[in-house]
């Protein structure tokens, strides 16, 4: 039955657990086959990889471009060594100190990220490790160029960890919990919002994420990891200088993060140890071993650009192909309680406008939506239909107007808050989260936590837990309701085109709304999937969910719209029961021009016409 | 007040140096979509080249520079061909590929020329002119000059010249374009070399008023990327403001806070950048769902 692996959080867990076994005893063994020089190389392997495993999360899973990372590494290490050396703090109080701060410049270096993605960020981030380096290259507490000396070992319970041989075993450690903390959070709530924000931060948005916030959770956890490295580097070497935080030390950081695999955790650890041992195979070759260094990174790029990790994925997609179908959709998925007939309106939206610069692409719509109907807003092309979807969803700040939903104003709210308050959405053009599985996309709809919920992760993990196992029965069961079962492990692009469409409704209606938004739901249906549509609109009425739908099919509209709003060039022409609103001259001119007026067939009530236009 | 215009002066030379860093990321990112953080390294290879052709081959400077310019052209497209697959594509790969291949270019030049820096001599013997207490070196005068003349030129090619409109055209979508009969992968490439052109006498002009080594790329190519973003990424007028700007908040930055002017001048930058992210010239965009 099942076409996919399965890719579920236990998924392949114990011949996985098998696997780790089997790596934590050699790692627990290494040191037995060192010497001296290679065991400061593997203490310094497991510090990069510690701080890949941060990359990986702020970069790979929640698609932050942060580029100071090092910076992050260096406030740790230099707060573990001012406040040791100059103030004269116990190590481990320093420490605690010095991750305290590497967090601030977690935040610092975030807030651009709530302004600027993507290459700005990038460019901004490394811009402030630039301007970090500046800093301790010239402040006197820092010791300027000749660096910091005299940082003391950190005590441990009598263990001698100025042996590299014992520090080891302290980093193994370090590494493996960052290592399992960052797993847990990768496949739980706070990570799964943060890979949907990576693919899709609009459609995150819009189930539910709140962006901001999370952009700064990703940061605060990228200084986590990065001031741990640093408060570990200081203890291990006991000397610390500018040159270890340069920006090139940034891109090699990087290119151990890409070549590794930066959407796994795993392969961030491969991609630092890996290269932390090439470099210094090579370190007596230097502009060799750079042209070698600088050659393999563009060709992973350019020829494996999912890191070593993803080859072997990369081989084995190539050979499958999807051989399930879809189910019929069981009407039952959809608990709720029915429509509860309330006399006011759900919805009102009233003199709404909203205009981009010089256009008036909403110049005073109201529009009112009743609990329990399935309301038609239809138009011409360009008659802001979308964009009334994109105002009452909150993805646009309406300039004028309001929007009231169960008696709560909510113009210009944001998306989270208005997906909280009962109201989901679907796109016109597809915008699913393409990297995550359909459960996944359906678990991050189905997750209604605020974001200070995410406190759990460290006072209470077993809460957060036994939260995800609660979604995912849920999600399995809603997956099931939509006939989506054999898909659940896919990734949507695998996926056809009317699947995909389902997909997206489900999503939605993982949110349980009250009122759910569906724009153009039937665009490139084939016939038999616009009628499993209806079917499935009028089932989702049926449980008490309202439904607004966009539809350029007037088939479709005519048969399952009880009520029918018409708009032209932003404003409503029209509004009434279909058979009325296809009679109305008005309508008939905005579609067809004055001319064509006299004489035509008007369009009568029917099933979906297959071979409708849209 | 003398200080002041003293200050400014120097902060806009280094400035004209920026704003044709800039422009070469600026061009190639409108063009084919690619951010080439190898930019600052392909600068690093034209100023070594052209300071070649005017220490060792004793070529007069005025020759070198466009020696240098051409040869640095070809290597740009070298690089181009290799990284055609990442245009358009992923920011993530498109950034650590292009540091890649910064990084062989900077092996390769430690390996032609030694990692070694050389210093490069004046090549104006002109007194510095003064106008009201203000001097104003006469090399200063010569790379604004060149600097306007190469954005003048880059101007008129782009807007007078089919090959330039083909160009605009690819910037605007690649896939019309093709399907006009331009073609795309050529036009390409020829950005990317105007590109490696720009950066080459960027190089060659910052080579007397700095040191050359192999790493003079990597702060250089961070400063001129900050100024493509501060006028707003992919707009021309925008490069020149943005280079003016961080040359002059540089040349300021120096002044009053001698060592810190790195700290100072990111930390501006990232203000600036939070206040508006799209730059003075960027374009505003609609997030259309």
């Amino acid at each position: 039955m099942t076409a996919f692996p399965a890719r579920g959080v236990l998924s392949g867990f114990r011949p996985r657990l098998a696997g780790l076994a089997v790596l934590a005893v050699l790692a627990w063994l290494l040191p037995y086959r060192l010497n001296v020089y290679w065991i400061s190389v593997a203490d310094t392997a497991l510090l990069f990889a510690l701080l890949a495993v941060g990359m990986g999360l702020v970069m790979g899973t929640a698609g932050q471009v942060n580029l100071a990372q090092i910076a992050f590494f260096g406030v740790g290490a230099y707060a573990t060594g001012i406040l040791t050396t100059h103030d004269g703090l116990g190590f481990w109080t320093a420490a605690a100190a010095a991750l305290g701060f590497a967090v601030a410049a977690g935040l610092v270096a975030g807030l651009p990220a709530l302004r600027v993605q993507s290459h700005y960020l990038g460019i901004v981030t490394l811009g402030l490790a630039v301007a970090f380096v500046d800093w301790i290259t010239n402040a006197p507490v820092t010791g300027g160029d000749s660096g910091l000396s005299g940082i003391p070992t950190p005590p441990l319970f009598g263990i001698d960890l100025s042996s590299q041989y014992l520090y080891y075993y302290l980093e193994l450690v370090v590494l493996a919990a960052g290592l399992l903390f960052g797993y847990f959070v990768v496949r739980t709530p706070l990570g799964r919002r943060m890979r949907a924000m990576r693919d899709d931060s609009l459609a995150a948005g819009a189930a539910g994420a709140e962006i901001g916030v999370l952009r700064m959770m990703a940061f605060v956890l990228a200084g986590v990891y990065g001031g741990a490295a640093g408060v570990l580097y200081a203890g291990q070497i006991h000397y610390i200088a500018p040159e270890t935080f340069s920006v090139a030390d940034m891109f090699l950081l990087l290119a151990m993060v890409i070549i590794g695999g930066r959407q796994s955790l795993a392969g961030c650890v491969i991609g630092a140890v890996g290269l932390t041992v090439v470099q210094q195979e090579l370190v007596n070759l230097a502009a060799y071993a750079q042209l070698g260094y600088g050659l393999v990174v563009v060709a992973v790029v350019v020829f494996a650009p999912s890191g070593l990790v993803g080859l072997p994925a990369r081989l084995r997609r190539r050979r499958t192909r999807v051989v399930a179908a879809l189910e019929p959709f069981a009407p039952s998925a959809l608990s709720g309680t029915p429509a509860s007939v309330t006399s006011g309106a759900l919805l009102e939206v009233s003199d709404l406008v909203m205009r981009f610069r010089g256009l008036t692409a909403l110049g005073g719509v109201s529009v009112d939506v009743r609990a329990g109907e399935i309301l038609g807003v239809v138009g011409p092309n360009g008659s802001g239909k979308t964009t009334l979807f994109n105002v009452i969803s909150g993805l646009y700040r309406p300039s004028g107007g309001s929007v009231r939903f169960a008696d709560r104003n909510i113009s210009g709210a944001r998306p989270y808050r208005i997906s909280q308050l009962g109201i989901a959405r679907t796109f016109q053009h597809l915008r699913l989260f393409r990297n995550l599985t359909v459960l996944d996309n359906v678990l991050v709809s189905m997750d209604r936590t605020r974001s200070w919920w995410s406190w759990r992760y460290v006072c209470w993990p077993w809460g957060v837990w036994r939260y995800d196992r609660s979604l995912r029965e849920r999600a399995d069961a809603l997956v099931r309701g939509f006939g989506l079962a054999s898909f659940a492990s896919a990734l949507p692009g695998e996926l056809p085109y009317g699947i995909q469409r389902r997909l997206e409704i489900a999503r939605a209606m993982a949110s349980s709304p009250s009122l759910l938004l569906l724009d153009e739901p039937a665009a490139g249906l084939n016939g038999d999937e616009q009628r499993q549509l209806a079917e499935i609109v009028r089932a989702i009425r049926d449980s008490g969910v309202t439904v607004v739908l966009i539809e350029h099919n007037m088939g479709l509209v005519m048969s399952l719209c009880e009520r029918v709003v018409v708009l032209d060039s932003g404003v409503v022409i029209a509004s009434g029961a279909p058979g009325e609103v296809a009679r109305d001259p008005a309508v008939l001119e905005a579609y067809l021009g004055k001319s064509a007026l006299p004489g035509l067939p008007t369009p009568q009530p029917s099933e979906p016409a297959p071979t409708e236009a849209t | 007040m003398q200080s002041f215009f003293q200050t400014l002066v120097s902060g806009l030379s280094f400035g004209a140096v920026y704003a044709l860093v800039a422009l070469g990321f600026s061009l190639v990112y409108r063009t084919m979509g690619l951010v080439n953080f190898a930019h600052g390294a392909v600068l690093m290879i034209g100023a070594y080249v052209a300071s070649t052709f005017y220490l060792s081959a004793r070529l007069p400077f005025a020759v070198a520079v466009p020696a240098a310019i051409a040869v640095t052209g070809v290597v740009g497209l070298v690089i181009e061909r290799v990284l055609r697959p990442l245009e358009n594509k992923d920011f993530d790969l498109m950034l650590i590929g292009t540091i890649g291949a910064g990084t062989v270019l900077e092996a390769a030049a430690i390996l032609i020329w030694t990692s070694a820096g050389r210093g490069v001599p004046s090549p104006v013997s002109v007194a510095p002119l003064i106008v009201g207490g203000v001097r104003i070196g006469g090399y200063n005068l010569v790379v604004i000059g060149i600097a306007a003349a190469a954005v003048g030129a880059l101007a008129l090619f782009l807007q007078r010249t089919k090959r330039g409109a083909a160009m605009q055209a690819v910037a605007m979508d690649h896939e019309a374009a093709t399907a006009v009969g331009i073609h795309v992968g050529r036009s390409n490439a020829l950005a990317f070399a105007i590109g490696a052109g720009l950066a080459a006498l960027a190089g060659s002009l910052a080579a007397p008023m700095l040191y050359v080594s192999p790493t003079m790329g990597d702060s250089l190519g961070i400063q001129g990327f900050a100024a493509a973003i501060l006028g707003g990424f992919g707009s021309i007028p925008g490069a020149i403001v943005g280079g003016l700007g961080i040359g002059v908040i540089g040349s300021f930055a120096a002044q009053w806070f001698q060592g810190y002017s790195d700290l100072v001048t990111f930390v501006v930058f990232t203000v600036l950048v939070m206040i508006r992210p799209t730059g003075v010239f960027g374009e505003r965009t609609v997030n259309r769902a």
